[in-house]
């Protein structure tokens, strides 16, 4: 048990061939999440899983960009990126911009691609919230009011981790609240239009197509800007703001 | 059958001289293709087969899975339901894909099942299981949603998706009965036609 858990540690600590990316161990548990399927009551269970510690930065794409170049943003097909990808770069293949940066301008297919490359996948919004539940002391801080009312600046120049010596969350993991907003892997499910049902029931099936999704708790405005925000998005889409990071499955 | 096993096999040839032939014949694509996305996938008999081997002829796919009592069957037989509103000669010109968003237990014997369930003609239609991690990629090109629900059960967009030969989608058509709607059927034909 001792040497699994030495291994996998040795795996997570282990750079990516093409990056640096540091993944931290998230352990699994119960937990409420802000938004509720139509499926779903109960607390919902988050598997343990890996999550990159920061957000996947300018200079870990631009590497990515140099060994895959069909990514590159004169060459990508406008089926995976709209025209504001990799915009605010100074050349196709040079970013010209602070490296350590959260990269922006980025696709969900160009994020999904980029996780790939570093044998991971875009996190999703289960896991993703669950980590960003977590302020410096505490897991679940979702009870503090006062760190709650400072989400408001998720997204912004003002957000709690957006300055680069913020304190990581309880986790070990930094930027959930910074500057950026973060793809997931699931984004598309965050909207319930459009949706068939496949179970058995038909009522069901009718119901279902008037959306599946509604909120626990109306309170959490930061994390329903959050959903409402990636509800919006295709998957060509990108903004300045908009930036991902990676989670691997616990082997 | 034979034209789709020399792809087969063309397409194991481009593998076997890796990425660089792939993506020379990716950079002649539209930029809107849906086969611009690079995927493996494994057919109903076990075949790996790429998503762009689709290339070349107009195809009707949607996403499904095998263990799905209500809707999938639905979008099943409304392909079908369109193969019989077509002549002979558009029958044969026509490609059906259901990829499946189930992988871990959409085996190939599972999709057999559904072709002899549903007396699939398999030189047009073809079942196939994206990998795990391709299945979000290939949803989000086809435009398609869904979700696993903790009974083991899955949200899912039922539609049918009409591409021309280069992959453009061109027509989209809800399953909501047995039949496809008659707009699309058309469109169909008219895509059919301008193939050459």
């Amino acid at each position: 048990m001792l040497a699994a858990s030495l291994v996998w540690f040795a795996l997570l600590a282990a750079p990516s061939p093409a990056t640096s990316t540091e993944f931290v161990a998230i352990p699994g548990g119960e937990f409420r999440s802000t938004i509720r399927y139509a499926e779903e009551d109960a607390p919902r269970h988050v598997d343990g899983f890996a999550m990159s510690r920061t957000p996947v930065t300018v200079a870990e794409f631009e590497a990515f960009v140099d060994t895959q170049p069909q990514w590159r943003r004169d060459r990508v097909p406008s089926l995976l990126a709209d025209r504001g990808y990799l915009a605010n770069w100074q050349d196709a293949d040079r970013s010209g911009i602070d490296g350590d940066a959260p990269v922006t301008h980025v696709s969900w297919f160009a994020a999904d691609a980029y996780c790939k490359s570093v044998g991971a996948r875009l996190p999703d919004w289960s896991e993703w919230e669950y980590v960003a539940a977590a302020s410096p002391t505490q897991r679940d801080a979702r009870g503090d009011a006062t760190w709650r009312a400072r989400l408001f600046d998720d997204g912004t120049p003002r957000g709690i981790d957006a300055r680069a010596n913020a304190v990581p969350n309880a986790y070990g993991v930094s930027g959930l609240h910074g500057t950026t907003w973060e793809w997931v892997g699931d984004f598309s499910t965050l909207m319930g239009d459009a949706d068939k049902r496949g179970g058995e029931d038909g009522d069901r099936l009718q119901f279902c197509g008037s959306g599946g999704l509604s909120f626990n708790n109306r309170d959490d405005y930061a994390v329903l800007k959050r959903v409402a925000l990636l509800s919006a998005m295709e998957p060509r889409s990108t903004l300045g703001n908009l930036g991902f990071r990676c989670a691997r499955s616990t082997p | 059958m034979k034209r789709m096993f020399k792809r087969f096999f063309l397409g194991l040839a481009l593998c076997a001289l890796a990425v660089p032939a792939l993506a020379g014949e990716a950079a002649a694509l539209p930029g809107d293709s849906v086969y611009q996305v690079q995927s493996s996938l494994t057919d109903q008999d076990g075949r790996t087969v790429a998503w762009q081997d689709l290339r070349g002829r107009p195809a009707v796919v949607s996403m499904f899975y095998a263990n799905c009592h209500l809707m999938c069957p639905l979008i099943v037989a409304s392909g079908k339901a369109l193969q019989k509103r077509l002549t002979p000669q558009e029958y044969a010109g026509l490609d059906l894909a259901m990829l499946s968003i189930d992988p871990a237990r959409d085996t190939p014997a599972a999709l057999r099942e559904v072709a002899t369930t549903h007396q699939l003609d398999l030189d047009r239609w073809h079942l196939l299981r994206p990998s795990d991690g391709d299945v979000r990629t290939l949803a989000a090109a086809l435009g398609v949603r869904y979700r696993a629900q903790p009974d083991g059960t899955f949200n899912h967009t039922s539609v049918l998706i009409l591409l021309d030969r280069e992959g453009r989608i061109v027509a989209r058509s809800e399953v909501t009965g047995l039949q496809p709607d008659a707009a699309f059927v058309d469109k169909v034909r008219e895509t059919l036609a301008a193939a050459p």
